[in-house]
């Protein structure tokens, strides 16, 4: 079984292709957009049209869900760039997946106490923050396939956050 | 129902199929309401009963059998409709009238010799519902939104359109119970925001998490259990009054099973306003019951179901990645919500006073009406995006299940996989589709098998067959396939492993129809009978009191004794209309029109005792 790549989330919107979008702009257009294209508002009679529509509004929703977040709106942009980039990358460094390791150690040893647990979860969110700005460079240079590796590194700090949260 | 005109805008309306009570809502400009029979209650129980005399009775009329009839009268059918029967073990245990496993492992309710399936029994309370809408309404009704449990996943959602298609409804739309109170809550925006709808009704339970901002509803997340309700509220107190019945025997009668069924729902009603309840049982020889209960003995025997929702509620609330505390406003839903305990511990956890606003027992029918309009295209300022409440997959090699969709996706939704093929020249792949949460297949439930045919004949590995599955707006799945190098249409062949299959609901409309044939000719028999006793009647009485001359004498005795043999004959109603006519020829003749006045009056007072008749 092969996923089929869902169509471009930003041309299914038809808002510009960039890792900022404000959350309230991007929240209004998917409104709109569902207000044009639901199907229970364009019930037409032959099936072929009702089956058009399904497809449309199914799409408007599932790009909805990606560009509402922030890593999934990532992925998306990056292979609208350049397509297939997020496979060619997946091999990170060696130095970086051990300080992964280390990370998910310390997330199943993290104490239950509350206090190291918040400073655990602030080092985590700002190892994300700072996985997110460096992202925002690497795109801003055009530099994808280093952007596509930063991705899928970050999978492993919003792993750990995950694993950490479903501790508590 | 009167023959008037159907109105020029279109009228669907929003029916609530409720576990216990049902009943139709319409909305005909700003402010929808409740359709009912004048003077009625609004909520019809959703009750049938088999008289041994081989009526059936729908509704009220059902409800007030069931201690008579109780291995007859079937109820609480949604928590079996969509399911197998081994899944409801524990439901058909409790219930009064017999459920067997029928084909397929489907639960079948026996009634004498007949073996009827849920949809069956869902339709025949659908039908019903109709018709008082069509009554309240004056004109036909054809086109229907009815509800079910947020919870309810593709096979139940696919069973209740099945049971509104026998009922002789097109169901527009299958529709969230919660996200239908929320309509009815929200409409005319003065309560923009982000809202909880709590549902607890008599089987089921639901959540649903909604924003609601300029007349678009949008569910952020939902979560729910289709198996928690009033009825389990009563089971317990129940199982308490059967404990103290001097003999155990009672928990295998019918009679007795329904009794204390009907006495535990009071207790619970009365605890909801009261401090204690008493209940004095007499169930003739088989025992008396006598017992007080405390409000704090009933709180503490459910408290453990109470928690299970409010883990619903958290895990609503994190789904839609809100804390539950910025929730605005809590609206509830449902007859168990009057419950002190349920409202107490909902405020407790979200820290707001429950909205109560709507009556929570029509919330659900008048939102069911507002989106019934809406697709009707009465209203395009509204719209409500709703999600499907369980992940959908695909089951792969080792019998673990691949995900396709993430519950609380908004629907439609959509994704698509290649297939292809594992031997040369195979033209045929199968693909088992599951849903649920869990990641093997054996704890997720089979929807059902789906056969790609058609596949043209090439080496293994060679045919890219592109499947696309689509939830729909009603939550259900369709599957299209179709091979990318041919271009050749793949069919798909559904067998579902829970439900009706398409065959069958054929078969059973045909069967509706005929039948419908057959009670219009046997309701013509007994109208045509009942015209002609009365006719014989009043002319006997008027030939006593008028003198005619002996050949008109002759002449009615005789029309009177044809139509006399006919009605001991049991002759068929063209033959008794026949002869009624015979005898009004000759009475009409007589000069002296005392015959017709008394044959007129004798009809009239039979019209009358008919029209007093419930």
């Amino acid at each position: 079984m092969i996923h089929v790549p869902a169509p471009d989330a930003f041309a299914v919107f038809g808002v510009a292709r960039t890792l900022d979008l404000d959350p309230q702009q991007l929240e209004l257009r998917y409104l709109k957009l569902s207000r044009e294209c639901h199907p229970d508002h364009n019930r037409s009679q032959t099936s072929a049209d009702c089956v058009a529509v399904l497809q449309r509004s199914a799409e408007i929703n599932d790009a909805w869900q990606v560009l509402r977040d922030p890593w999934r709106r990532a992925r998306a942009l990056l292979e609208a760039e350049s397509q297939g980039v997020l496979d060619r990358n997946k091999k990170l460094d060696p130095m970086f997946l051990m300080e992964a390791l280390e990370l998910a150690e310390e997330v199943a040893h993290a104490d239950s106490d509350s206090d190291s647990q918040t400073a655990l979860t602030e080092k985590l969110n700002a190892a994300i923050e700072a996985d997110y700005q460096a992202l925002r460079s690497d795109v801003q240079k055009s530099d994808f396939d280093t952007a596509a590796k930063r991705v899928h590194q970050s999978h492993y700090h919003l792993k750990a956050l995950h694993d950490l949260e479903a501790k508590s | 129902m009167s023959d008037a005109p159907p109105p020029a805008t279109r009228i669907v309306i929003g029916i609530d199929l409720g576990t216990t009570n049902s009943l139709a809502a319409v909305r005909a400009g700003k402010e929808p309401r409740v359709l009912r029979n004048l003077g009625a209650d609004p909520l019809t129980p959703s009750m049938v009963t088999f008289h041994p005399d081989g009526r059936v009775l729908v509704g009220a009329a059902a409800k007030a059998l069931r201690l008579e009839h109780p291995d007859r009268t079937v109820f609480s059918v949604k928590r079996l409709i969509g399911r197998s029967a081994s899944e409801c073990q524990n439901d058909i245990a409790d219930l009064p009238y017999p459920v067997v496993a029928g084909d397929r492992d489907l639960p079948r309710i026996r009634i004498g010799k007949q073996d009827l399936s849920p949809e069956a029994i869902s339709a025949m309370v659908l039908k019903e519902i109709k018709a008082t809408a069509e009554q309240a309404l004056g004109h036909a009704v054809e086109e229907a939104v009815v509800t079910v449990p947020a919870w309810f996943d593709d096979a139940q959602r696919q069973a209740t359109k099945d049971a509104a298609q026998l009922a002789g409804l097109d169901c527009l739309r299958i529709l969230n119970e919660p996200t239908a109170a929320a309509l009815a809550y929200g409409l005319g925006g003065k309560n923009d925001g982000t809202v909880l709808v709590y549902d607890l009704g008599g089987g089921t339970f639901d959540v649903s998490i909604l924003r609601i901002h300029e007349g678009i509803f949008r569910v952020l997340a939902t979560a729910g259990d289709t198996h928690l309700g009033g009825d389990d509220f009563d089971q317990l107190l129940a199982k308490r009054i059967l404990s103290l019945l001097p003999s155990k025997q009672g928990i295998e009668d019918a009679y007795v099973l329904q009794a204390v069924r009907s006495a535990a729902e009071g207790l619970k009603v009365q605890l909801s306003s009261q401090e204690q309840a008493t209940l004095e049982l007499d169930l003739g020889d088989r025992g008396q019951v006598e017992l007080t209960i405390t409000r704090a003995e009933f709180e503490a025997s459910i408290a453990p179901l109470v928690q299970r929702t409010l883990d619903c509620v958290k895990s609503a609330a994190k789904d839609a990645g809100l804390d539950l505390k910025k929730i605005e406003d809590v609206v509830l839903v449902g007859g168990s919500t009057r419950i002190p305990l349920v409202r107490a511990r909902l405020e407790a956890a979200t820290g707001k006073a429950p909205h109560t606003d709507v009556d929570p027992d029509l919330a659900v029918a008048l939102g069911a009406a507002i989106q019934a309009d809406i697709l009707a295209g009465n209203d395009r300022s509204l719209l409500l995006l709703d999600v499907i409440p369980l992940s959908l997959g695909i089951e792969t090699l080792g019998g673990t299940v691949q995900k396709l969709i993430l519950r609380n996706s908004t629907i439609p939704t959509s994704v698509s996989e290649e297939f292809s093929t594992g031997v040369d020249d195979q033209t045929a792949v199968d693909l088992a589709i599951y849903q649920g949460e869990r990641e093997l297949a054996q704890d997720c439930r089979l929807l059902g098998q789906f056969k790609l045919r058609g596949i043209p004949p090439l080496p293994a590995g060679l045919p890219r067959i592109l499947v696309t599955f689509l939830v729909d707006a009603d939550g259900v799945l369709r599957v299209t396939a179709r091979e990318q190098r041919t271009g050749v249409e793949a069919s798909i062949q559904i067998v579902p492993t829970y439900g009706l299959t398409r065959e069958e609901v054929r078969r059973m409309m045909l069967d509706s129809i005929e039948n419908a044939q057959a009670d219009y000719i046997a309701r013509e028999a007994i109208e045509a009978r009942a015209k002609a006793e009365a006719m014989v009647r009043g002319t006997k009485k008027a030939l006593t009191m008028a003198e005619l001359p002996p050949d008109q004498t002759f002449a009615v005795h005789k029309a009177v004794k044809a139509l006399q043999k006919l009605l001991a004959a049991d002759a068929d109603a063209d033959a008794l209309k026949s002869a009624s006519e015979d005898l009004t020829k000759v009475t009409a003749t007589i000069a002296d029109d005392v015959i017709s006045a008394a044959v007129t009056k004798s009809l009239k007072e039979d019209q009358q005792q008919e029209d007093q008749q419930p």
